[in-house]
C-alpha cells in the first residue's frame, strides 16, 4: 500500500474540530478515503462534507445578519 | 463625532507562513522555490488591487525577505506615491534564504529571540529598510513585540510611532488548537489600541514616564466571546479566519458573522467616548493558490473582496475612515489620555446564546464581567503591577509572553468545578435559613453609563428564590478612572417578606498564572486586617482561614506577580475573612459575609496594587 498524501482539497478532521482541533488529514488515494493521524476518524470525501455541517451546527447565528440596533436587544 | 477607524496592513511576504508546508507537502523544504516567490508576489498584488478598488488606503509592512526583492520593493514605493500607503516594517516574515545564512536558525518570531540576537535582527532589519528607502519606518510589528524589543527599537529609531503589538488571547486556546504545536503565548493583553509602559508590553502607560512612545495595535480584531472560549484564530477581522472557523453556508457562501463582527466593532464607539476601531492583517499564505484547508481560492479571494467591499462601502456612507498605522498613532494620541480605559460590551454574534460579555482595560487592570453569571468577574489581569516580564531566549519566559492573571475561569475553573475544589470567580451568595444561591446562577444582562470618570454597568434585577422568601437583587459594577478599584453594590430592590433579613457573602477565588497548570503557591501570604484582630497566614496548603468582624481589609499578597489583591467593604454586620487552600484546591479566598435588609446596600470594592 503506497503512503497516503494530500487530497484534492486539504480536509481538516472535522471529529477534531468539533473538540477544537485543527488536524489536517491525509488522502488514501487507493481506498479513496481521508484519515486523521490523531484521532480515529476514517471516511469519504461525502463523510468529511457532511460532518463540516456537523461543526456548523454550533454557530446558531450563522444565518443571522444583526442591525446596529439589535446588538443590545437580546429579545431578538 | 464618532469615528470608526479602520488600519488594512498588508505584508509581501515571500515565504508565507503555512504556504511552504502546504504547497510543498511531498517535496523537500525549500523556502528560496522559484514558484513560492512569485505567488507570493502575486497574492500581496491581489490584496493591494482589492484594498483600492474598494477606495482604502493601507500600511505595506515590508518584510526581511522582501527587501532583497526589487519588485516588492518597487510595488511599495508605486502604491505609496498613487494611493498613499504607508511603507512600514514587519518583523514578521524573516525567514528568507539570507536569514537563514546569516542567523543559522529557523526560529521567525522575533520576540522569542535572545535580547542580543534581537538587537542584531532589528539593525539588520531597520538599516536594509533604509537602504532600500532612504527614511526608517514610521510603523513596525510582530505577533507580540516584548517592552524591551519595544524600548529597544524605540531608542534607536526613534521615527517609530506605532507597531502591532499583541494578538488578542493567542495562548494555550491556540496551542492546544494546533496540536500543541503554535507556540504563540500572549494571552492577557488589550483587544483595542493601546499605549504600552516601558515596563510590560500588555500593560498599558499611566503617565509619560511609563510611556514607549508608541501606540499599539493588536493584531485583528477578535470577537470578544468567541476567541475568549475557543480558538481564536476562527473568530478575527481575517475574513479568512472565519472560514477557518467555517462559519459560512457551504451553499451559498454568505459569511454574516464578518459582518456582525465589524458592526459589533463599530457598535463600541458608544462605549469610548465615540470612537472605535478595526484592524485587517492578512498574510499571503492565506489566499494560497491551492485553497486553504477545504476552502478553494475562489473563496478565500471572495472573503477578502467582501470583506475590503464592506469596510469601502462603510467609508463611502461616512460611516468608517481608514488611515495608515502611522496617522492612527497620532489620532490615537490626541483622542485618548493615559488613564482614560478601553471599555467593551459585547454580546454574543455566533452561537445563539445571548450572553453578553463586559470588558475593561486601563493601566491598572484588565477585567471580565460576565452577565450570564450575574456580573461575576471572571478573568482580571493586575496590570499594576507592571511586570517585568522580558520573553526569549535566555529569559525565565522563552516563549510565555501572557500577562498573569488573577481569575481565569476557562483555565482554573470558574463556579463549576468537579465536585471538589476551587475555581477562580468573583462574585456573591445570598444566603437565607440556610439556603445559598450564587450570583453566578442568575443570569441578566447589563447597561453601560458614565458618569464623569466613573464607568458604571447597571445589570438588570434578579430573582433569587428561597423555599419561603423571594429576593429582588440588582447589582451595579463601577469602574472609578485611575483608582485601580473595581466596586460593586448589592441592591436589594424588594422582598416577599419586606422584614426579612438575608445573608450575603461577598467573595473572590483567586490563583496566578499564565496557563491552566497551577502554580507554586507557597510564597503567598493572606492576611485579614482588622486592628489588633488582625491575623496573617503564610500560604501552605493547610486549608486553613481567619476572619474578623468589622475586618478593614482583608488580603492576599502575590509576590511571584508582585500584586497586592484585597476587597473593602461597607455594609451592616461586615465580617471579612480569607481562606487559604489546599492541594487539591489550590486557590485563596477573600470575602466579607454582612446582612442586607430590602431597600439597603451591599458595598465591596476589589482593589489591587503593586506589591513591594
Amino acid at each position: 500500500m503506497a503512503q497516503s498524501g494530500k487530497g484534492r482539497l486539504n480536509y481538516r478532521c472535522p471529529s477534531c474540530f468539533l473538540r477544537d482541533l485543527d488536524i489536517d488529514m491525509f488522502y488514501d488515494e487507493e481506498k479513496k478515503e481521508y484519515h486523521c493521524i490523531r484521532c480515529q476518524f476514517v471516511g469519504s470525501e461525502e463523510k468529511v462534507l457532511q460532518w463540516n455541517e456537523l461543526v456548523r451546527q454550533r454557530y446558531g447565528y450563522l444565518h443571522k445578519r444583526f442591525t446596529m440596533d439589535e446588538l443590545e436587544d437580546f429579545t431578538v | 463625532m464618532d469615528q470608526f477607524v479602520l488600519n488594512i496592513i498588508h505584508r509581501p511576504e515571500m515565504v508565507p507562513e503555512y504556504a511552504e508546508k502546504v504547497t510543498g507537502q511531498g517535496k523537500a523544504e525549500d523556502i528560496g522555490r522559484e514558484s513560492l516567490l512569485t505567488e507570493s508576489l502575486d497574492i500581496f498584488k491581489t490584496q493591494q488591487a482589492i484594498a483600492h478598488k474598494n477606495g482604502l488606503k493601507t500600511t505595506i509592512q515590508m518584510t526581511y525577505a522582501s527587501l532583497f526583492n526589487d519588485e516588492a520593493v518597487e510595488l511599495a514605493k508605486a502604491d505609496h506615491a498613487r494611493y498613499g500607503d504607508e511603507i512600514a516594517l514587519t518583523l514578521l516574515g524573516l525567514p528568507c534564504e539570507q536569514f537563514r545564512e546569516k542567523y543559522k536558525t529557523k526560529d521567525f518570531c522575533i520576540w522569542m529571540f535572545s535580547m542580543e540576537d534581537k538587537k542584531a535582527i532589528v539593525q539588520d532589519v531597520f538599516e536594509t529598510f533604509y537602504q532600500r528607502f532612504g527614511f526608517y519606518p514610521e510603523s513596525t510589528g510582530s505577533y507580540y513585540m516584548d517592552a524591551p524589543l519595544i524600548n529597544y527599537i524605540k531608542e534607536t529609531y526613534p521615527t517609530v510611532k506605532c507597531a502591532v503589538a499583541t494578538c488578542w488571547e493567542e495562548g494555550p486556546k491556540a496551542y492546544h488548537t494546533c496540536n500543541n504545536s503554535w507556540y504563540t503565548f500572549m494571552d492577557g493583553g488589550p483587544w483595542a489600541p493601546w499605549i504600552p509602559s516601558k515596563q510590560n508590553t500588555h500593560a498599558p502607560a499611566a503617565n509619560e514616564a511609563e510611556d514607549s512612545g508608541i501606540v499599539a495595535i493588536p493584531h485583528l480584531s477578535r470577537d470578544l466571546i468567541a476567541c475568549y472560549d475557543g480558538n481564536g484564530s476562527n473568530f478575527g477581522t481575517h475574513p479568512q479566519n472565519v472560514l477557518r472557523g467555517m462559519i459560512y453556508d457551504s451553499q451559498t457562501w454568505e459569511y454574516h458573522y464578518l459582518y456582525n463582527l465589524i458592526d459589533q466593532y463599530r457598535y463600541q464607539e458608544k462605549f469610548n467616548n465615540g470612537y472605535a476601531y478595526n484592524m485587517q492583517f492578512v498574510g499571503p499564505g492565506w489566499m494560497n493558490k491551492m485553497g486553504r484547508w477545504e476552502a478553494p481560492y475562489e473563496l478565500l479571494k471572495k472573503s477578502y473582496e467582501d470583506g475590503c467591499a464592506y469596510y469601502g462601502q462603510l467609508k463611502k456612507e461616512g460611516k468608517l475612515v481608514d488611515m495608515t498605522m502611522s496617522e492612527f498613532a497620532d489620532y490615537y494620541r490626541q483622542k485618548k489620555h493615559y488613564t482614560e480605559p478601553e471599555c467593551a460590551l459585547w454580546r454574543d454574534i455566533l452561537y445563539g446564546s445571548k450572553k453578553q460579555l463586559f470588558w475593561y482595560c486601563d493601566p491598572y487592570m484588565r477585567a471580565c464581567v460576565n452577565m450570564d453569571q450575574g456580573g461575576a468577574i471572571v478573568d482580571l489581569r493586575p496590570y499594576v503591577a507592571k511586570l517585568d516580564w522580558p520573553v526569549g531566549i535566555g529569559t525565565p519566559h522563552v516563549q510565555d509572553a501572557s500577562y498573569p492573571f488573577l481569575i481565569q475561569e476557562k483555565y482554573r475553573a470558574g463556579y463549576f468545578t468537579h465536585y471538589a475544589g476551587e475555581g477562580t470567580v468573583r462574585s456573591a451568595k445570598v444566603c437565607h435559613n440556610g439556603e445559598e444561591v450564587d450570583l453566578c446562577l442568575c443570569r441578566t444582562k447589563a447597561h453601560f453609563s458614565r458618569r464623569g470618570g466613573d464607568r458604571i454597568l447597571t445589570l438588570d434585577p434578579v430573582d433569587i428564590v428561597f423555599s419561603d422568601l423571594t429576593v429582588k437583587l440588582q447589582t451595579v459594577i463601577t469602574f472609578p478612572e485611575g483608582a485601580s478599584t473595581i466596586r460593586m453594590d448589592r441592591n436589594i430592590l424588594e422582598m416577599s417578606d419586606p422584614a426579612a433579613d438575608v445573608t450575603i457573602n461577598e467573595y473572590m477565588v483567586g490563583c496566578y498564572g499564565t496557563t491552566e497548570y497551577t502554580e507554586d503557591m507557597s510564597g503567598l501570604t493572606l492576611a485579614v486586617e482588622a486592628g489588633e484582630k488582625s491575623t496573617v497566614i503564610p500560604y501552605e496548603y493547610k486549608c486553613r482561614e481567619a476572619s474578623a468582624s468589622g475586618a478593614e481589609r482583608v488580603l492576599c499578597k502575590v509576590p511571584p506577580i508582585e500584586t497586592l489583591v484585597s476587597l473593602t467593604c461597607q455594609g451592616r454586620e461586615k465580617e471579612g475573612y480569607v481562606k487559604e487552600g489546599y492541594a487539591f484546591g489550590p486557590m485563596f479566598t477573600l470575602g466579607y459575609i454582612g446582612k442586607l435588609r430590602e431597600k439597603e446596600v451591599f458595598t465591596t470594592w476589589l482593589n489591587l496594587e503593586k506589591a513591594d
